[in-house]
């Protein structure tokens, strides 16, 4: 038995178009321990999603070009899996819940009928042993009449109910790894908030290792055990959660985290980090952040700085790292 | 009535609005059916606030502010901007009064034309409005675009070229155009990344300074409301749950859907200080609501009266009102007929 049970080293992933390279994801390792919630954290077009497909192994080639050193699923190494034998693998020991559960779901096909489907294909289940199963699974993630509800359809459901789904269908032949993109974003606060105990209560039971993958800060703060942010393709700083929120050490995570709004606080303007994200075909020279970045010096617009470790369990990639908490605050 | 009482008379206001949606009939001869989404609200904006509605998807929000900037006409009750009754003034003055009262929505990867340039978006009121030259309003459109932080290159290129923070730049730039007094923003940043939510909102907030503009702020995070309102009101399934001053709902808040409200906001400081209470089950559907209070079925401490007995709006402090039995009572003959009773069963949805 390893310890990790998402092993990642070096996964690159390109886009190569008509104007040049999109290079989405440049080399980042990344690894999932046993029982344990990781969150990649980042701003739209980062290239969080691009990373969980390529873990999946559900992006094409073509449009795609990924090349990864290593991909281990508890010690088994994916990376030259053909499609059929990764086919008997998503489902089965590694599943995603997608951010739009009514996009992700099939609009045709009965909601208990997806479920069964995945018993059906991963286990030797008959079809009524798998709807007695689809129904428990169902109760399980809080379906109100789990019985009457599995002949509903997506457009059906609420969408709290619609994830709950997505959910039930993740967890249906309790994989080892789930991933989930951005699973509350489509969803109301209350909603929001029974989502994530469930997410939460869920992982903790079955010991499932998750990757969630989302922009939002809060979700992380309560959810995750260790975090990678990603800045345009790279991860710029890794910690355990606890660390990130008391001291962040790269200025893009402090950013982060300083403009999301607090119902501690009343005040008359909310911080922000300047401008947006490059663009992937456009990406600066030197430090991708610098543009961003108030600390930014000569060093930062030549040379790219390493993913470097500062203290135990702890990487980040600056030249100038936030160095203590006062500092880090003001 | 909400909100302090303003020599100059508020700059809008409602009165026992109602709105409600006819249902597609099943069967020719079936029952009609309605959709209540907004139920009897009434509401003052004073001239130079900031006037937050939170709820949940689906509470009418969204056809409150419409009802309120004359696209929706209210099924009964009465809006009045600047004094006159909007849904009766002569089609002229209806279209002036709509000059001066804009809207910024929520998503903007639909809310811009996208075989329009930016130009083209941000000139279109204008156009519209009619009596600018060409080059007057080039230059208008190119002083607006510099305030919302774009450049001038920007202009001839097309939203699909934007991202989310970007395109609600442009939608900001073509709401001001015209000048408005009165901007009603619906989620404007919700269809953003949290990154992005912090300077789209110090841009409205730069402009209503300078500006001297009144909104209303739609948003169902309570984190930014408490940041930006002056006075808000908590709504669900289209009745109003508790209003007042910001501070003052926020420092005591009473009805059982704020508090939940508040404690389903995520912080980033995580010490498990605060007490998460979670609501049961999703938003019942707005066709047919249920009679008494619309909240009873997820509340967590519903008594047996609540379903039956509307609870009113009752003033708990000045300039804060809560609709609820827990802060209103039941009456003595409702009380002997049970109504007091926490509800035994659970009746979620």
């Amino acid at each position: 038995m390893t310890e990790a049970m998402l092993n990642l080293r070096n996964l690159k992933v390109a886009f190569p178009c008509p104007a040049g390279m999109i290079r989405a994801v440049e080399g980042i390792d990344l690894s999932v321990k046993r029982g344990e919630c990781v969150a990649l954290v980042g701003e739209s077009g980062c290239g969080k999603s691009v990373t969980a497909l390529a873990v999946m192994r559900l992006l094409r080639t073509p449009p795609s070009i990924s090349r990864v050193d290593k991909l281990e699923l508890d010690g088994v190494d994916l990376t030259d899996w053909t499609d059929r034998q990764m086919r008997d693998l998503r489902g089965k020991d590694m599943a995603m819940i997608f951010q739009d559960a009514m996009t992700a779901l099939n609009p045709v096909m009965t909601v208990g009928r997806q479920i069964e489907e995945v018993y059906q294909r991963h286990t030797r289940m008959a079809r009524r042993e798998a709807r007695r199963e689809t129904i428990r699974a169902l109760e399980l993630v809080g379906v109100p009449e789990a019985r009457s509800r599995v002949k509903s359809y997506a457009h059906e459901l609420s969408g709290g109910l619609r994830q709950r789904v997505l959910i039930a269908l993740a967890f249906a032949c309790l994989p080892k790894l789930i991933i989930a993109d951005e699973p509350t974003t489509a969803l109301d606060v209350t909603i929001q908030a029974q989502v994530l105990d469930l997410l939460k209560a869920m992982q903790k039971e079955h010991g499932v290792s998750t990757l969630l993958i989302t922009h939002d800060l809060s979700v992380v703060a309560n959810m995750a055990d260790t975090v990678y942010v990603m800045y345009s393709g790279k991860i710029v700083e890794r910690a355990a959660a606890r660390d990130v929120f008391q001291k962040p050490r790269h200025p893009y995570t402090q950013g982060l985290m300083a403009s999301v709004p607090r119902l501690s606080d009343r005040r008359q303007m909310f911080v922000q980090i300047p401008d947006t994200v490059p663009h992937p075909m456009h990406k600066p020279t030197g430090c991708y952040f610098h543009p961003r970045c108030s600390r930014a010096a000569d060093e930062c617009r030549r040379r790219m700085p390493r993913l470097e470790t500062l203290e135990s369990h702890r990487e980040v990639r600056c030249w100038f790292p936030l160095s203590n908490p006062q500092e880090a605050g003001s | 009535m909400i909100g302090l009482e303003r020599e100059a008379g508020p700059l809008l206001e409602m009165e026992n609005v109602s709105v409600n949606f006819p249902v597609k009939k099943a069967y020719p001869f079936s029952r009609r059916r309605w959709i209540q989404a907004v139920t009897d609200v009434s509401l003052r904006v004073a001239y130079g606030e900031t006037f937050g509605i939170v709820g949940e998807s689906g509470c009418g929000k969204s056809t409150l502010a419409n009802a309120m900037v004359g696209m929706v006409r209210p099924t009964a009750g009465v809006v009045r901007f600047q004094g006159a009754d909007l849904y009766s003034l002569r089609r002229r003055e209806f279209r002036d009064a709509r000059r001066n009262m804009q809207m910024i929505f929520q998503d903007p990867f639909s809310s811009l034309n996208p075989r329009f340039s930016v130009y083209e978006i941000i000139r279109e009121p204008l156009y519209i409005r009619g009596g600018a030259t060409e080059s007057a309003m080039k230059a208008r459109v190119l002083e607006l675009l510099k305030l919302v932080g774009l450049d001038e290159e920007d202009m001839n290129r097309f939203p699909s070229d934007f991202s989310g923070g970007q395109r609600q730049r442009i939608g900001i730039a073509r709401a001001i155009i015209l000048n408005p007094v009165f901007l009603a923003c619906d989620e404007p940043v919700s269809a953003l990344d949290v990154s992005v939510h912090a300077q789209i909102l110090n841009l409205l907030m730069e402009i209503q300074r300078s500006r001297n503009l009144t909104y209303v702020f739609i948003s169902h995070n309570l984190a930014v409301v408490k940041n930006i309102c002056d006075n808000l009101l908590v709504m669900y399934l289209g009745t109003v749950m508790e209003s007042g001053a910001s501070d003052a709902v926020f420092a005591n808040p009473l009805h059982p859907y704020t508090k939940a409200l508040l404690s389903a906001v995520l912080d980033i400081d995580v010490d498990g200080s605060r007490e998460r209470i979670l609501l049961k089950g999703d938003t019942p559907s707005p066709i047919d609501p249920p009679r008494g209070c619309r909240f009873w079925q997820r509340c967590p401490s519903a008594m047996n009266g609540c379903a039956a007995i509307p609870a009113p709006l009752v003033e708990v402090e000045p300039g804060h009102q809560v609709a609820c039995h827990l802060v209103s009572g039941f009456s003595r003959e409702q009380l002997a007929a049970g109504a007091g009773e926490p509800v035994t069963s659970a009746t979620g949805s």
